[in-house]
């Protein structure tokens, strides 16, 4: 059966494709960001737990922190996944159904994920289950990931598809595609350096010590990083793979500056300097998030384009849209402004 | 049709939804009204400078920071995750209509979900200003979030203008939004006294726990005067035919309807508990119980508001099925399957038709049903019907209860899925065989036209006396045949005799115990209201007897007779034979004596669809399992307890709610007359129109064991549709004679009949058929291809039955016989079963005194065409006898 037949006929879209593409990367970016901060400083607490009570004393700020990242993580997904929804859902709702078990069940697991991590701040130090709720925090999220990375992917590559005819339980994944465990450890690792810089912003006034031991993790985690890159991008199809070393100038430039920038972000993290190290840091996961997106069309290649979505303008309502958002970001900053600084003058 | 299907047979991805959905919005209304609640008990303590209040404010955000964000947050998502799984197009033309919409949501929710963890995690550093400007920046939010979901929740249910202009604040602002968001604004408010107690009654001080309990139940009863008007302006705001389909048809909103009822005083009462004077473990237990209700609640309203737009996931744009009202009618005409995208078969073979119909099942039904799962379970749906019965279900399917959406797809299809889900019920349906009659001679009485004084004529008023045979479970026509006689003293001017004459029966032997046979006299009770003798018929006559005579038409007569088709002997014949003689009272001098036949049937084939075996040696009548089926179907669709009464031994009379001439029942007042039920419905189920469908339900069938249409118009291949109209037809005559009930309307709806409806002219069962004359205009031969249909007898009194000659005297049946077997007849039981009296009488087996042998009453020649125009002639169809 032809793969590009089985692809479902999307709906009409209410504004210019690039809008919901910019928008989806951008809150993916903060998306991913919290959840690599999350799993990061989980796995870094988890490596340094002892029973002593400067430990816990410590890190107890890290873990309150957690709870709260995992609200605001969550929240971001929203945004990412209705805009990813627009553009690619007829693709994406396809993937998820193939996988619909697995898929369902982040649900539930997240719930459990969520709650021990509350459980794992009002217990720290408390309770001996709450080293277990934090491992559990973290094997969760493996699992979420996995079938994040597993979904995006069989969404990208309707020529898995086929599978279903032989499997319409919803427990299709692509263990046969050879891109998956890289894609994968490339979340777990950035996890790490992610956590590792977070873990030293924590501690950059307080002690200069861990600050400097979380660049050392940020700057480990980064290389290996790079190396599992360099992996994945070798799992890549062929053609895929030529458009970023040339074929695609685009996807050249920002796959190149990405690289150079993640060097350049190792160098400055070993070297201790927290905020070239974040500014590096930062242009890697604009890059990173581009090169993400560039992926994504060159596999769809040969079966979707988003040039066939017709457009039906909707302007009034996302200008609505816009000024909401506009009153939102500044009802939120008027909350921190009075919950933290007016706070701290108090 | 666009998307594969999550092929889930136990738990399908609908329960999944509705699952979610419903732990979902119990906390979601918590989540709004709870924000309110904390603003304003937080600002209550403030301005009382009750800090005992204060702190139950803290301990109340945290239990609701855990359960609104944590689980109300993860699950609301999860509804997103599994209504893309479960319905993806739907869920497509949700995210592309309101995609701003949603983006708005999620602006404020991430309001909420950050004023609340400043509210939380800030409470005691924050000034008591800013800690209530927080909980009202909450309240706001959470409410505004409402706001929007609520107009995308209500598209689906009144979509309005936005199915003419596609506009986004045609769908949004659309018939139910306003009353649904007051209605669950109130809702909110409840739930936030509700969820209130759970930590009030956690308190350990006694006095304060009383008064924060106290405190709570004033918002559970406060809105309730606004739950009842929001909640009347909502369900008026339905349009009215997904109303009456929904709350009236469908028997499953009727349950939830009842648990929203129960659940709605059993809250409000066990509240009270709350504020007596009782112990704080009671408390404790009345507050977990108090959520259960409020949950099954909240569950019970949505799912009336789900089922609300049935057979649509959106209103009158696409069939819960996912497919797309406009694409109906191409698909029908292309077929499913060629267009389902992820189907492998496209067209339906006879090697493929089992695996086709689980692509259909897959694509179609899954989203509601299950295979032996927990919701909907196609197996215990469709549990005793056979496959006809099944596919009688899939053509059917939409049209009356139209709840579920018709079967979409071309007939191939629709029979693919019928196979498929008939073979989940692992059996066979035992394949139709052809019934062989034993054909039996009868011995003509004699006659001698030389010396015979007398005629003696008796006939059956009906050509076929039909009885339902189910009497432990239902009946809507009990035994008792009826006859007619005349005795004619024969001369130049034959004098019809009345007085001082008697006309005896005897059944024929073997037939005289029917009670052996049958459990009518058993339940005789139940079904005519009074004990019945057995062998007895409900006029109190006998087989053997005499026969009555009616001075007002002039006719001796005999009613009510318990004939039945079975013999002691086991041999089933259906046409038993009487004998009657004519004697002189005073003298008892034997005048005349004749044989006739008393046809009876007690072939209803209901077993073809609804299953089981013919009750009587697999042969005839209703079985347990056939007449089991048909009263849980019954009970299913109009809400009856027909089962029940029958187990307990008390087995009903249709008609003693449906009108029916013929049993002189009035029926109950708004039912449609019997007739008109069983035609209206079963037209709208059965896929047949012509012969093949009458036959299903009257004796008529070639493989049958009764073949009742079996006079000279049957011979000459004039079937039952020419005289009483294709099945749609025939229906429909009936049910315009209805009065425009509700339910005659609705059995109409989808009917197509060949004549146009509004040629068609109503009529009442029984009393308004079609006439002779109709097609022997003047008593001459019919003109060719013309047709009896749709020209009524305008009372009974006007019926071939009842009709009489010129003279008045003689009436038609006395010479042609009964309807349906008039002379000649071609009974299969036996050559002449039908036609004794014209051979006995005249030799031939044409109608008396057909051939001009008018010597038969007037012992000479006559001329003219005394009794009827065109008589006067030689018999036309002769050649019949031949064939």
């Amino acid at each position: 059966m032809n793969q590009i037949y089985l692809i479902p006929q999307s709906e009409p879209i209410p504004a210019p494709s690039e809008i919901f593409i910019f928008l989806e990367q951008l809150f993916f970016l903060i998306h991913i960001i919290i959840i690599n901060s999350i799993l990061g400083l989980s796995l870094i607490i988890l490596y340094k737990w002892n029973k002593n009570q400067d430990f816990f004393d410590a890190n107890k700020s890290i873990v309150k922190s957690i709870p709260i990242l995992f609200a605001v993580g969550i929240n971001m997904a929203i945004p990412a996944l209705l805009f990813l929804q627009v553009v690619f859902g007829h693709l994406f709702y396809t993937s998820s159904i193939l996988m619909g078990t697995f898929w369902i069940l982040i649900i539930p697991f997240l719930i459990i994920a969520y709650y021990s991590s509350y459980f794992h701040y009002k217990k720290f130090g408390a309770s001996n289950y709450a080293k277990l709720s934090l491992f559990l925090v973290i094997l969760i999220i493996f699992y979420i990931a996995f079938m994040f990375v597993n979904n995006l992917s069989m969404m990208e590559r309707p020529e898995e598809w086929i599978s279903y005819f032989s499997n319409r339980k919803g427990t299709i994944l692509l263990w046969n595609v050879s891109s998956i465990p890289p894609r994968f450890l490339h979340f777990i690792v950035a996890s790490l350096a992610i956590g590792g810089i977070v873990y030293g912003v924590y501690f950059k006034k307080s002690s200069e010590e861990k600050l400097k031991e979380g660049l050392k993790i940020f700057a480990y985690a980064t290389i290996i990083q790079i190396i599992i890159g360099f992996w994945f991008f070798l799992t890549l199809p062929e053609n895929v793979i030529k458009k970023f070393i040339g074929k695609d100038i685009f996807a050249t430039s920002v796959f190149l500056f990405g690289v150079v920038t993640a060097f350049l972000s190792v160098f400055f993290s070993l070297k201790g300097k927290l905020k070239l190290s974040l500014i590096f840091l930062t242009l890697t996961l604009v890059s990173m998030i581009i090169n993400r997106y560039n992926l994504r069309v060159f596999h769809l290649s040969e079966s979707f384009s988003v040039s066939q979505l017709k457009i039906l303008p909707q302007w009034d309502v996302f200008a609505v849209f816009l000024v909401i958002f506009i009153l939102g970001i500044s009802v939120i900053i008027y909350m921190l402004k009075i919950s933290f600084i007016k706070g701290k003058k108090g | 049709m666009n998307y594969p299907i999550w092929e889930l047979y136990f738990l399908n991805s609908g329960t999944i939804v509705a699952l979610i959905a419903v732990l979902h919005v119990f906390v979601s209304h918590f989540a709004v009204g709870g924000g309110v609640f904390l603003w304003l008990t937080d600002l209550k303590s403030f301005k009382e400078g009750n800090i005992a209040l204060r702190n139950y404010v803290r301990r109340h955000i945290w239990f609701f920071l855990l359960l609104t964000m944590v689980f109300g947050g993860v699950s609301g998502v999860g509804i997103w995750f599994s209504i893309a799984l479960s319905n993806p197009w739907a869920t497509s033309v949700l995210i592309h209509t309101f995609v701003f919409a949603w983006a708005i949501e999620w602006v404020f929710f991430i309001v909420e979900i950050i004023s609340l963890l400043i509210y939380y995690y800030k409470f005691d550093t924050l000034s008591d200003r800013d800690r209530l400007k927080i909980a009202f920046i909450y309240a706001v939010a959470a409410w505004l979030s409402l706001f929007v979901i609520n107009g995308i929740i209500t598209f689906m249910l009144t979509p309005g203008e936005w199915l003419k202009t596609g506009s986004f604040w045609d769908g949004f602002f659309n018939p139910t939004n306003l009353p649904s968001l007051f209605f669950r604004t109130a809702i909110c408010i409840m739930f936030a006294g509700l969820f209130g107690f759970v930590t009030a009654v956690f308190e350990k001080n006694q006095i304060l726990r009383q008064q924060l309990l106290k405190y709570c139940i004033k918002w559970l009863y406060v809105p309730v005067p606004f739950l009842f008007i929001f909640g009347f302006w909502y369900f008026y705001s339905i349009p009215e035919n997904a109303r009456f389909t929904n709350f009236i048809l469908n028997k499953q909103t009727t349950n939830a309807v009842n648990v929203f009822i129960i659940a709605s005083v059993l809250v409000y009462i066990l509240a009270l508990i709350l504020v007596s004077k009782t112990s704080q473990l009671i408390q404790k237990i009345a507050v977990f119980v108090l959520l259960l209700i409020g949950l099954s609640w909240i569950g019970s309203f949505e799912y009336m508001r789900e089922y609300a737009r049935k057979p649509y996931v959106i209103y009158g744009y696409m069939y819960s099925s996912s497919v797309l009202v406009h694409d109906e009618e191409r698909i029908n005409k292309e077929g499913f399957l060629k267009l389902a995208k992820w189907s492998t078969i496209k067209e339906v073979t006879e090697e493929n038709k089992l695996i086709a119909g689980k692509e259909i099942f897959n694509l179609q039904c899954l989203s509601c049903h299950t295979i032996r799962g927990i919701k909907n379970d196609i197996v215990e749906k469709t549990e005793g019907l056979t496959y006809w019965g099944i596919l009688s279900q899939l053509y059917g399917q939409g049209k009356i209860l139209d709840y579920m959406p018709k079967f979409i797809g071309n007939e191939k299809e629709m029979k693919a899925l019928a196979e498929f889900i008939a073979s989940l019920h692992n059996r066979k349906d035992d394949k139709l065989t052809e019934f062989k009659p034993l054909k039996e001679n009868i011995t003509i009485p004699s006659f001698n036209p030389e010396k015979d004084e007398y005629v003696l004529l008796v006939w059956s008023t009906l050509g076929e006396k039909c009885i339902t045979d189910s009497d432990r479970w239902f009946s809507f026509l009990y035994p008792g045949s009826s006859f007619q006689a005349i005795l004619i003293k024969r001369g130049k001017k034959p004098e019809i005799l009345s007085e001082g004459i008697e006309i005896q029966y005897v059944v024929q032997k073997g037939y005289e115990n029917p009670s052996r046979h049958s459990d009518f006299w058993k339940y005789s009770e139940s079904l005519t209201g009074k004990k019945i003798a057995e062998n007895t018929g409900v006029t109190g006559k006998t087989l053997k007897g005499v026969l009555d005579y009616n001075k007002d038409k002039k006719i001796f007569y005999v009613e009510g007779l318990p004939v039945l088709p079975y013999r002691d002997d086991g041999v089933f014949n259906p046409y038993p034979i009487f004998e009657a003689k004519a004697v002189d009272k005073k003298t008892g001098k034997l005048l005349q004596s004749t044989l006739f036949v008393a046809p009876v049937s007690t072939e209803l084939r209901c077993f073809i669809c609804h299953g089981g075996k013919p009750r009587w040696n697999g042969i005839s009548g209703i079985s347990d399992e056939t007449a089991i089926n048909i009263l849980k179907i019954h009970d299913r669709n109009h809400g009856t307890k027909l089962l029940e009464s029958a187990l307990k031994g008390k087995p009903q009379m249709c008609q003693k709610c449906h009108e029916d001439f013929i049993v002189k029942s009035k029926g109950i007042k708004g039912h449609n007359s019997f007739s008109a039920s069983m035609h209206g419905w079963h037209a709208n189920y059965i896929p047949w129109k012509d012969e093949k469908a009458c036959n299903f339900c009257h004796p008529n069938d070639a493989k049958g064991n009764t073949k009742c249409n079996r006079d000279i118009h049957a011979k000459l291949g004039i079937g039952c549709t020419q005289c009483h109209g294709k099945l749609d037809e025939h229906a429909s005559s009936v049910l315009l004679s209805q009065q425009e009930t509700t339910t005659a309307k609705l059995l109409l709806r989808n009917l197509k009949p060949e004549t146009p409806l509004y040629d068609i002219k109503p009529r009442k069962p029984w009393i308004q058929q079609p006439d002779c004359l109709n097609c022997h205009v003047g008593f001459q031969k019919p003109k060719k291809n013309v047709r009896a249909f749709n020209k009524w007898t305008q009372d009974e009194t006007e019926l071939y039955r009842n009709r009489k000659d010129n003279s008045g005297k003689i009436p038609c049946t006395g010479c042609h016989s009964s309807p349906h077997a008039t002379y000649p007849s071609f009974n299969e039981y036996g050559e002449n079963r039908d036609n004794i009296q014209p051979i006995q009488y005249q030799g031939i087996p044409f109608p008396i005194s057909s051939e001009m042998k008018c010597e038969v009453c007037h012992k000479v020649k006559m001329q003219g065409n005394y009794h009827h125009s065109n008589m006067f002639r030689s018999f036309r169809n002769k050649k019949t006898l031949r064939q």
